[in-house]
């Protein structure tokens, strides 16, 4: 009876226990989302592609995006992360000898406007304020959630751009220019409202260099295809279609893309050592002092794919004070090279803290069959949790034990009243 | 008078620094306008060595970029058709019927639109009133027989997958009542492409290809068809071809009625030249339209370009072939050269200077593309096209050998028919009107032009001493007239007034200008008359009536001591005179550059020198009698006929002129409603004729 009520009193303690570090969670993220997303991690990946220019003889700046909406795509982001701005429609002008088909080579090979090509914002719906208002998330409200960028503070985003540029000016339909004073301020905006925690901004265009000459916030790395004074040439003509078909920094970078998957781990700084200025006919600039990690560290997966931690429960909607929410194993995915044990001492007050935004925002997740690897991290959570199933079965063990223990108790009583 | 400035300087505040150099001008006007005349002729000499190279502006235009596709499918056919064409004048001795309806049937066989167009040949008349207006199809004389219509065959692709909105022009003249092998080449020239442009998927523009009735002349039937085509008019009377039992031959999938495409975008005329004994293949290019009208560079451009780069064609441009061989001209460009030398050794950075034999060739160029532009008639059908702001040159292919002597047809068609693609599928890249280059421009060579920035220097600089001598004169005049001690008001404001004399005077010469050049508007009426009688009676018109309006005016012929103020009247009526000429010559300016800026060169000299010749014959010093003389001969260039002649024979090296090749030249000038015609009667005219009077005034 004494072990009974000691195992009662173990587990309303354990109860009390889980109680008070719920509460504490709940104190811990209301603080962290007034502290800078430095303490955050990465969650999640989006990419917002714009091609700027109009008129058939642009038609390269199309190919430019396409070919990198569908590198993208093919590391891993998937579609509903991806804002897909063209200002025109090439595949479907009439001058285009092969209908609804955009290459980037002149080999023909690869279609680019195939069947799952979504396209958010589309002609004249380019324009400078649809770009200011993706990127600051200040929409009408009727604006559907697929033409949103609905990135929080955990976001990696990739922001690329292509189109006629100037000295500190990017040219939008012909008729706008987005200045580099505009995108600063939206990218500070950006950061004030939580709604990245790194982004990569990559422009090709003529002076591209100049774009990023106002910016201030920190997380944000960026290259250009072009310092100020030069031009950025397109790469060669395809004389079938008659138009240039893709420009020189685009074409090199795809090169680079074409030769990894998603399991490749090739750093950024192995991206930007690959641009030869000869070959691209002018220099390509990135700028890196607002950004914080080493570039040797980083994967291009961060920004072009979406590799990251994440954490998969089995069902999707639990109550956190049921029992079952023990039941639940975390698994973290790693695209890293590096060992997990250094940064353990980290991670655990940090998967705590996850647990509840994840289990809150679960359905935005990829699918387990997207996870690359699992490594079990068993944090002082995980031992808990074990602990916590040790004492169910206990339970059950005592439920038995009375049970059989009342089957004497009933036969001595009816022996008694016979 | 300086003196009496400087001494009124010492009194008075400084006047304003402009006032103060508008007077230095004035007071030096001599000077002045000697210098800016000078400067003028040299700037107008120094533009060939100004021009720029020419380069395709347009963005969009991208000539060149994509392979051709012209197949030798394509080509054979188009060989049939000429083979056909040509057999058809040998078996039934060219009807007209057939040879149409071959076409439309080759037409057909294509798939596209086809339908004929009828039209009356508009006789050139002389509408007095219609100079700048779009030419009517409402004045079509009623009794014209079904034999003088003209019957176009115009046949349309239709852009697969455009707006059809917009349409591309390709013309070939072809006069079917006489059939040469160049006209028949020119249509196989077109065919071939059009069977290339029937199939292919990057078509943004219409393709409409107008078969043009040349036997009342191609710009006739070019400017009918596109009348009918921009401009329909539903009340007219109807060319009804079952009436004139023309087409009941023909079967019926043509389409009745006028068939139209889109906006045109720009049109191309294109012709094989007859004559062979050329040095090489070779392209002419004609551009101009009527009144000096330049269809926009990047047209010529693109040609220029495809033509030297990828069908390795040499091009041409109409040049003054009597300057090539000028001596003075030569010594001008080794002169022009040796300072461009001297500039490059002093900083490399100034590119200027041209080597002589180029100067001499862009010279000749030059001058004749402001001859052509200032004449104001359109050098080909594509003038048609201009007057409804359409873009449209004519190509002119000179084959190396005569088209009768070539055997090789095939290769020809090729070459051609590869340019023309080329050029259709630059001009279908286009995504507006051609608007990025220039539309006012000198051509000096092909592929060099002057544009209007530059080419308004010397015009400027020629016009500018106008009316700084007018000032000087009216303030000379005015401070030389002799005033009572004890003066009025009245008569003061009399004497300011004083050159209202004078205007009346020039208005009065003016409107005899009207009326002279409105003459031949009648004499048109009268049937049975020559050309040199038609020139006599005009003459004699003329002179008849300025002798009748001078006498009315009061000319003071039997004076023999003329009043002091009659002696000033001259210099009055010269400032006035100046400043008609000046507004004539700005007006003309805006309207045609290229006659302004010969008008200018013609009679500014004669306007400024002008002074009474009795003056410098009572002098008797060898100064005034030179300046007399100078007088007299610029007097005899700037009458118009004797300026005709001599431009004449500046163009023409062949000789033989007649007094009558000027009634022609006039003629031609209303026909086509130039506006140079009405620059010649309303403003040259009439100056010189005050000029002489002044010339002739007593003094």
């Amino acid at each position: 009876m004494e072990f009974c009520f000691l195992r009662i009193l173990k587990l309303t303690m354990k109860v009390l226990v889980m109680l008070l570090l719920f509460l504490g969670n709940i104190k811990n993220s209301t603080a962290y989302f007034s502290s800078s997303s430095e303490a955050t991690m990465h969650t999640n990946n989006w990419a917002v592609l714009v091609c700027t220019s109009r008129f058939w003889f642009n038609y390269r700046h199309m190919a430019n995006t396409l070919s990198l909406y569908r590198t993208v795509k093919r590391l891993g982001i998937p579609d509903e992360r991806i804002i897909l701005m063209l200002a025109d429609d090439m595949a479907c002008n009439a001058r285009n000898k092969y209908p609804a088909q955009v290459f980037n080579n002149e080999n023909h090979r690869l279609n680019l406007y195939g069947d799952n090509v979504e396209v958010d914002y589309r002609g004249y719906e380019v324009t400078v304020e649809n770009f200011l208002r993706v990127l600051t998330g200040r929409h009408e409200t009727a604006v559907p959630r697929s033409k949103r960028l609905l990135s929080d503070e955990g976001s990696h985003i990739l922001l690329y751009m292509t189109g006629h540029g100037g000295d500190e000016f990017l040219k939008f339909q012909d008729s706008e220019e987005l200045q580099s004073h505009d995108l600063a301020d939206a990218v500070k905006q950006m950061k004030e409202k939580g709604r990245f925690k790194e982004l990569l901004i990559m422009v090709d265009t003529c002076q591209a260099s100049t774009l990023f000459s106002q910016l201030q916030s920190p997380g944000v790395l960026a290259i250009g295809s072009s310092m100020k004074g030069e031009n950025s040439y397109s790469h060669h003509l395809d004389s079938d279609v008659g138009v240039s078909v893709v420009d020189r920094f685009t074409f090199y970078t795809l090169a680079f893309f074409e030769r990894l998957n998603i399991y490749d781990n090739a750093s950024l700084s192995s991206l930007f050592n690959s641009y030869n200025p000869n070959l691209l006919m002018s220099t390509a600039y990135y700028r890196r002092d607002l950004y914080q990690r080493h570039l040797e560290e980083v994967p291009v997966t961060n920004f072009f794919g979406s590799v990251m931690e994440t954490i998969h429960t089995d069902s999707a909607y639990t109550s956190l004070t049921n029992k079952n929410f023990g039941g639940a194993k975390t698994k973290t995915f790693l695209g890293q090279s590096f060992s997990s044990s250094d940064i353990n001492s980290v991670r655990n007050s940090d998967d705590e803290d996850q647990f509840n935004n994840l289990t809150a925002e679960e359905d935005q997740h990829d699918e387990a069959g997207q996870c690359i690897f699992c490594a079990m991290d068993s944090g002082h959570l995980w031992s808990f949790i074990l602990g916590n199933v040790s004492t169910h079965e206990s339970v059950d063990f005592f439920v038995c034990y009375g049970l059989v223990l009342m089957l004497p108790l009933l036969v001595f009583s009816t022996w008694l009243s016979l | 008078m300086a003196e009496a400035k400087t001494h009124n300087n010492s009194n008075k505040p400084r006047p304003r620094i402009l006032i103060y150099l508008a007077i230095q001008i004035i007071t030096h006007s001599t000077i002045v306008s000697v210098i800016c005349f000078i400067a003028g002729i040299v700037a107008l000499l120094l533009l060939p060595v100004l021009a720029k190279n020419t380069y395709i502006s347009e963005n969009a235009l991208m000539p060149g970029s994509a392979t051709n596709m012209l197949s030798s499918h394509d080509v054979a056919e188009a060989n049939k058709l000429v083979k056909d064409l040509t057999d058809l004048k040998l078996r039934s001795n060219g009807s007209p019927i057939e040879s149409r309806k071959l076409i439309a049937q080759y037409m057909l066989g294509l798939d596209a639109e086809v339908t004929y167009h009828n039209f009356y040949p508009q006789l050139n008349q002389f509408h007095p009133l219609h100079f700048f207006t779009s030419p009517d199809s409402s004045i079509i004389s009623k009794n014209i027989s079904c034999a003088s219509i003209g019957i176009n065959t115009v046949g349309i692709i239709r852009a697969p997958r455009g707006d059809g909105k917009e349409a591309i022009v390709l013309v070939t003249p072809y006069n079917p009542k006489k059939v040469v092998l160049g006209e028949a080449l020119s249509l196989g020239v077109a065919y071939s492409v059009f069977s290339l442009l029937s199939r292919v998927t990057w078509l943004a523009k219409d393709i409409i290809w107008l078969v043009a009735d040349s036997q009342y002349g191609e710009y006739s039937s070019v400017s009918a068809w596109l009348r009918e085509y921009q401009a329909p008019q539903f009340h007219r009377v109807v060319v009804n071809s079952e009436t004139c039992n023309e087409s009941s031959t023909i079967e019926g999938n043509l389409y009745s009625g006028f068939r139209r495409a889109g906006t045109i975008a720009a049109a191309l005329v294109v012709k094989i030249a007859e004559d062979g004994n050329h040095f090489d293949d070779s392209l002419n290019i004609y551009a101009e339209a009527s009144n000096g009208q330049m269809p926009n560079l990047d047209l010529i451009n693109i040609v220029n370009y495809l033509a030297v780069h990828k069908q390795h064609l040499r091009i041409k441009v109409s040049k003054m072939w009597s300057l090539l061989g000028s001596k003075w001209l030569n010594t001008l460009g080794v002169f022009w050269e040796c300072i461009g030398q001297y500039a490059r050794r002093l900083n490399p950075q100034w590119k200027f200077g041209i080597p002589a034999n180029e100067y001499v060739e862009g010279t000749a160029t030059l001058a004749s593309s402001m001859y052509y532009q200032g004449l104001g008639v359109p050098t080909g059908p594509h003038g048609a096209f201009r007057d409804y702001q359409v873009d449209a040159i004519t190509v002119e292919i000179s084959p190396k050998v005569s088209p009768t002597k070539m055997n090789r047809h095939i290769d020809f068609i090729f070459r051609g028919g590869r340019l023309i693609e080329g050029v259709v599928r630059s001009i279908n890249n286009l995504l507006e009107k051609f608007h990025q280059s220039f539309f006012l421009y000198l051509l000096t060579s092909p592929s060099k032009f002057v544009s209007v920035g530059v080419y308004m220097i010397p015009f400027a600089l020629l016009g500018a001493p106008l009316p700084i001598v007018a000032a000087s004169l009216y303030m000379f005049s005015s401070k030389a007239t002799p005033q009572a001690p004890v003066a009025s008001e009245v008569d003061f404001s009399l004497e300011s007034w004083k050159w209202i004399n004078s205007a009346k005077k020039v208005f009065v010469i003016h409107l005899w200008g009207v009326a002279v050049s409105l003459l031949p508007y009648f004499l048109c009426r009268i049937p049975g008359l020559t050309p040199t009688n038609n020139l006599t009676v005009w003459g004699s018109f003329a002179v008849l009536s300025l002798v009748i309006l001078f006498s009315m005016l009061g000319y003071p012929t039997s004076v023999a001591v003329p009043s002091e103020a009659e002696k000033r009247e001259w210099a009055n009526l010269k400032s006035v005179t100046l400043s008609a000429i000046f507004i004539g010559l700005s007006l003309m300016s805006v309207i045609n550059f290229a006659t302004a800026e010969i008008g200018a060169l013609l009679i500014v000299p004669f306007c400024l020198m002008a002074r009474p010749l009795m003056l410098d014959i009572q002098a008797r010093s060898m100064r005034t009698l030179l300046l007399a003389t100078c007088n007299l001969a610029l007097g005899f260039i700037a009458f118009p006929p004797c300026a005709f002649l001599l431009l004449k024979s500046a163009f023409d090296s062949s000789g033989g002129y007649n007094i009558s090749d000027y009634w022609n030249w006039m003629e031609s000038l209303w026909a086509w409603n130039s506006a140079t015609y009405l620059y010649i009667g309303i403003v040259h005219l009439p100056c010189w004729a005050l000029c002489i009077h002044i010339l002739f005034h007593p003094s």
